[in-house]
């Protein structure tokens, strides 16, 4: 492969990006913030279920962060990479078993309302605990909510659970809902879930399915002098080139989460007016991990699955198909973690020699085709990249006389196939990071997970010792303990292969010159944009 | 044969057709091994290299292999939905134009659900549901393509079965389904047959369009896959998509082209006779 | 107009067959789905089996096959649409709100290329044979073969992105405000560029449809006769050769109604139209199975209606059908 300028260019500035992620804040410092304006931004789904609190997922955010607000969000700077929402503080007990959160005072909801303890007492037993995708986990031993006063509430744990966690948690798990307006029915069926009400820098206005939505300035909000924005616009773009085109034609102002095409990034760079943003997503890792069906005698050689970690080449999957705006992976957790990530583990060097060797050791000599056997590879179809990874993936292994023929499944398809039927013999998959392992990357390895569970270990994946490890790490409270356990983790996995981790990726925001403030915390795609502006 | 040499229309569109089959049959002859296989540096723009001369796509691959072995995806989608349309079709139809009363009436009302819905509506709902192979596709194009040589089938054998011929075999004793499908069936094809240029035609817009939604086959080369994987540069690399693009529509005009030229040189034939 | 009431009772009756097919039919290819509603709503959120569980429950969709299409029948029977899983909303409100936009595009872009695919078949066919003739004939051909999507894709840079002409996508302006005339104008300005790339491909068939009938047409005797009584060529050229080549067309407009539902499906995407078409693209995406069920019967009804019109209009067009009805 000769030397390529676009893709070095890139690879320079997407690296530099993914570690120092507390270099500059913004790009838009330049100029004094300005009041009101119409924010139109690209949407390429509409969620089904608008509430944070039961759908804790980025879809459901990038919308309704800026309605329902969390206890606290990410931060480039505050402490546990942490800044105040409505919890003001928050305080984990010696024993584990509970943690006190001390709320804002003088918050009120869309509809006039005070915000009290009783909404986060409300929120955190009737819709975290027992309805939320991620909030079933973390928050499953939490037993009450003591509200002594308006403005405190303390977490009460049967079991004790790690401060660390329940920190790490904070951001994604732990929007707070009104509890007037869901104190009666069925909290599924509750029209709030499609027309949210929070205490948010903005309103919910209106839905127009397959138009678009609209959100409101809140007048009332608690922060001051914020929002700055009078209106934002989710425009439903379900195109993948329609937001680029948006963009030039100044129709929109901005298109987050990678929604103009990597490849389409370096020539919309140029246009004049447009900047290309790789920062704000931090928080929201994306891991390409090559998922393996332990059931399928081959693959349950540890030799099979090392020679495919060999075959891989990370830097050009890097190259090619993030073009740079990726970083090549060495384990579950990825390198832009400062908390848990270790570069201490075996490493997988690009070597089709050495993965030719490791197979006929395995005893899978070449046919006289010069292939050894078959495979069925199912990349999942959510993104560009997995799909062309799949591509990729599949000449890899032919160059190692593997014959993977692509299985090409729509989302509730390939759902099915691999975390149900099992019917696949490799996988691509984009699991998420969520800032701690136990609420991540740690379900793709532990054994025991009902047929079924999306993105878990359903490739009949056991060891004994990964799954000890898992459970001592979820009743160690002491952080360094926990943290340690958890790199002991990372070194067991990559040396014994359940999965493949192959690369992390964040997303790229392309917005118009005019949009000030964006990306200044880890997660602010789905935070709450109340300090965004826009130049008139 | 001659005649059709006589019309230039039809003359340009069997060249484009020969030049398809010369270029679907020389494929692997002339690029060996799979034409997924990466090549070269991603995105090299066409005649920068001598080795690659239509240049290279997103993984590096080679663009003129891609293309040359897309042709032969093309064109075997293209006949197989097609053969299988119009066998169906005309299977269909002739029985139900032969036999007449309730299975007549029962097949018709199948037709016309068939074709009371959109027939891409059909293909796209039944491929995301089977899952996009090569054989889905042909399956789903068919599918939604055999509606039109079934009505057409019926009308040709109502009027046949009424004829000398026909009677005579039902007066040795012949079995009617025999009949039907021996001495009906026969008969009734030409004007069948002539539908299928527009078939073929179709089916290779339909798996363009297909592919275009990402419910192609990735383990085979097709134009429209192509055109699709082509269109995120579409701005940057836009020779990605429109290099597909032109083989696609001058294919197609190819197949109309002839397929105009063979109805119109046999017109000619009829009305000299 | 009772002629007119006859024939809708019978396309009615021919028609409930028909519709109870196409409902059976679509409901077990997907039945036949790999995956299903939970399914395709567990790829955005993820969630422990549980939650799964509960979910399928919630949905219906632990009950047996069986018993969701007798359900779905029996409250069809009543007029119930159901509601629909993805939306979370009663289908016959998510239908009705698409169909407005999917009746304009579609009547936009069937106007554009019957009116001027017949008006150019017209001219071309006027003279058989001649250069006008072939090239128009053969660029229209070409025209034919172009993708829709590509064509779309081209439109849109062109004259939406480097041009500015006319705006990228949806169907009106965000929360404008406008209405009445306004409004109208604004809905006309988004929908240019989308009827034009569906419009387009479909001007080629009418105007092929024409041009051959023409050349038909002039062959007959009458022809002969009305050259013989000395008419302008003009004359016998619309009021006689074109009159007559314009029934096949009119036949194609009832068949192609139906056609251009999955036509609009790619180009609604792409110009993130709010029409039917995407929406049964979502709904098999989301294994929406009411749903889809309820919009494929809202097309199989629009495409009844306008066969019905067709038949009407055929009437009036032409004076022998009311004598072949009978054995139609």
């Amino acid at each position: 492969m000769s030397d390529f300028s676009l893709t070095r260019r890139s690879v320079l500035s997407g690296a530099a990006v993914l570690l120092a992620s507390t270099a500059l804040p913004t790009i838009g410092w330049a100029q004094e913030p300005q009041k009101g304006g119409r924010l139109t931004v690209a949407a390429d789904s509409e969620p089904r279920n608008l509430n944070p609190a039961i759908v804790a997922s980025n879809g459901v955010f990038f919308i309704s962060s800026k309605v329902v607000e969390p206890l606290a969000e990410a931060d480039y700077e505050g402490k546990d990479g942490l800044s105040p929402r409505l919890a003001v503080s928050w305080e984990g007990s010696e024993d584990g078993k509970s943690v006190t959160f001390k709320l804002r005072e003088g918050v009120t909801w869309h509809d006039g309302k005070p915000f009290t303890s009783a909404d986060v007492a409300f929120s955190a037993l009737q819709i975290w605990k027992p309805l939320q995708n991620l909030g079933r986990v973390v928050f499953k031993d939490l037993e009450a909510v003591e509200t002594p006063d308006e403005h405190i509430a303390v977490f009460k744990f049967a079991k004790p659970t790690p401060f660390q966690l329940i920190r790490n948690a904070l951001p994604a798990l732990t929007s707070v809902v009104p509890k007037h307006i869901y104190e009666n029915g069925k909290i599924e069926e509750n029209p709030a879930n499609t027309a949210p009400i929070g205490t948010g820098p903005f309103k919910f206005a209106e839905h127009k399915a397959g138009q678009y939505y609209r959100l409101e300035k809140n007048t009332a909000y608690w922060g001051k002098s914020e929002p700055y924005l009078d209106e934002i616009v989710y425009q439903v773009l379900p195109d993948r080139s329609a937001a680029a085109n948006a963009l030039e034609a100044e129709e929109i102002q901005l298109a987050a989460f990678s929604a103009v095409p990597l490849a389409d990034l370096d020539r919309i760079s140029k246009v004049p007016g447009l900047k290309v943003v790789t920062k704000g997503y931090e928080g929201l890792t994306y891991q390409l991990v090559v998922e393996i069906n332990h059931r399928r005698k081959e693959l349950a050689d540890v030799k099979v699955r090392q020679a495919i970690a060999h075959a891989i080449d990370r830097d050009f999957v890097v190259k090619t198909i993030f073009l740079g705006y990726a970083e090549t992976a060495t384990g579950p957790v990825p390198k832009n973690d400062k908390q848990f990530y270790t570069a201490d583990v075996p490493a997988y060097a690009f070597d089709v020699a050495k993965a030719n060797a490791l197979l006929d050791e395995a005893g899978y000599k070449a046919g006289a085709d010069g292939k050894r056997f078959k495979l069925k590879l199912l990349p999942a179809p959510y993104f560009n990249e997995t799909r062309q990874f799949g591509d990729y993936l599949r000449q890899a292994l032919a160059a190692i006389g593997i014959d993977a023929e692509l299985v090409n499944n729509d989302s509730a398809a390939h759902m099915k196939a691999v975390y149900t039927d099992h019917d696949f013999d490799l996988a691509v998959g984009p699991p998420v990071f969520r800032g701690d392992p136990a609420i991540s990357t740690t379900i793709l390895a532990q054994s025991g997970i009902p047929d079924g569970v999306p993105f878990s270990n359903q490739g009949g994946y056991k060891s004994a010792a990964i799954d000890a490890i898992i459970a001592k790490a979820a009743e160690t409270l002491d952080a360094k303990a926990r943290t340690d356990l958890y790199k002991e983790f990372q070194k067991k996995v990559v040396e014994d292969l359940p999965f493949i981790n192959v690369a992390d990726w964040t997303f790229i925001s392309v917005a118009s010159d005019k949009v000030g403030n964006i990306a200044d915390n880890p997660r602010w795609a789905v935070s709450n944009w109340s300090n965004t502006w826009l130049a008139q | 044969m001659r005649r059709l040499v006589q019309i230039p229309e039809a003359l340009v569109g069997l060249g484009i057709l020969a030049v398809l089959v010369v270029m679907a049959l020389a494929a692997p002859m002339l690029f060996p091994g799979d034409p997924l296989a990466i090549k070269g540096a991603p995105l090299l723009p066409p005649f920068q290299e001598w080795s690659l001369p239509l240049g290279t796509d997103r993984l590096g691959r080679d663009v003129l292999a891609e293309l040359f072995h897309g042709a032969r995806t093309s064109l075997a989608v293209g006949l197989a939905a097609a053969a299988a349309a119009i066998a169906v079709g005309a299977v269909i139809g002739t029985l139900a134009g032969f036999a007449g009363g309730i299975l007549d009436e029962t097949l018709m009302r199948i037709t016309d659900a068939f074709q009371t819905v959109p027939s891409f509506l059909l293909a796209l709902a039944f491929v995301s549901v089977v899952g996009p192979s090569l054989t889905v596709v042909v399956i789903a194009i068919a599918l939604s393509a055999w509606t039109g040589p079934a009505r057409v089938a019926r009308a040709e054998v109502l009027s046949i079965r009424e004829r000398d011929f026909v009677a005579g075999a039902r007066v040795i004793g012949m079995h009617p389904l025999e009949i039907a499908l021996r001495e009906v069936l026969p008969n009734a094809l030409p004007p069948v047959l002539a539908l299928s240029s527009v078939i073929v035609a179709s089916a290779i817009l339909i798996e363009a369009a297909l592919s275009f939604l990402g419910l192609g086959d990735p383990n085979r080369v097709t134009w429209g896959g192509m055109i699709a994987e082509g269109r995120t540069v579409l701005r940057s690399a836009p020779f990605l998509s429109i290099v597909p693009g032109i083989a696609l529509v001058l294919t197609v005009l190819g197949v109309y082209l002839a397929g105009e030229g063979v109805v119109e040189g046999t017109a000619v034939r009829k009305g000299l006779s | 107009m009772s002629r007119a009431l006859l024939l809708l009772r019978r396309r009615l009756v021919g028609s409930i067959f028909v519709l109870l097919i196409v409902i059976v039919g679509t409901f077990l290819l997907l039945e036949a789905a790999p995956g299903d509603a939970v399914d395709a709503y567990l790829v955005s959120t993820g969630g422990d089996a549980g939650l799964v569980e509960a979910m399928r429950q919630s949905w219906g969709l632990d009950q047996s096959a069986a018993t969701r299409l007798a359900n779905y029948l029996w409250a069809l029977l009543h007029l119930d649409l159901g509601q629909s899983v993805a939306f979370s909303r009663p289908i016959r409100d998510v239908i009705l709100e698409r169909l407005p936009v999917t009746l304009i595009l579609m009547g936009a872009s069937t106007a554009l290329s019957f009116g001027v695919g017949s008006a150019l078949g017209i001219y071309a066919g006027a003279r058989p044979g001649s250069v006008r003739d072939r090239v128009l004939s053969t660029a229209s051909l070409a025209l034919y073969a172009v993708p829709g999507f590509w064509l779309a894709l081209v439109l849109v840079i062109v004259f939406a992105v480097d041009l500015r002409w006319f705006p990228i996508s949806g169907f009106e302006t965000i929360a404008s405000g406008k209405t009445g005339f306004a409004r109208a104008a604004d809905i006309a300005r988004h929908l240019v560029l989308p009827v034009t790339s569906l419009g387009v491909i479909y001007l080629a068939l009418y105007l092929r449809m024409m041009r051959a009938g023409m050349a038909e047409v002039w062959r007959l005797d009458f022809i002969r006769a009305a050259r013989a009584r000395g008419l302008s060529r003009r004359r016998i050229v619309l009021a006689h050769v074109a009159r007559n080549a314009l029934l096949p067309l009119v036949t194609m407009l009832g068949l192609q109604s139906a056609q251009m539902l999955g036509g609009s499906v790619v180009i609604e995407s792409i110009f993130s139209v709010p029409g039917l078409g995407r929406l049964a693209q979502e709904a098999v995406a989301m294994r929406d199975t009411p749903l889809l069920l309820g919009i494929i019967l809202v097309s199989a009804i629009l495409v009844v209606l306008i066969n019905l019109l067709v038949d009407i209009a055929y009437a009036f067009l032409d004076p022998r059908v009311g004598a072949s009805e009978a054995s139609a």
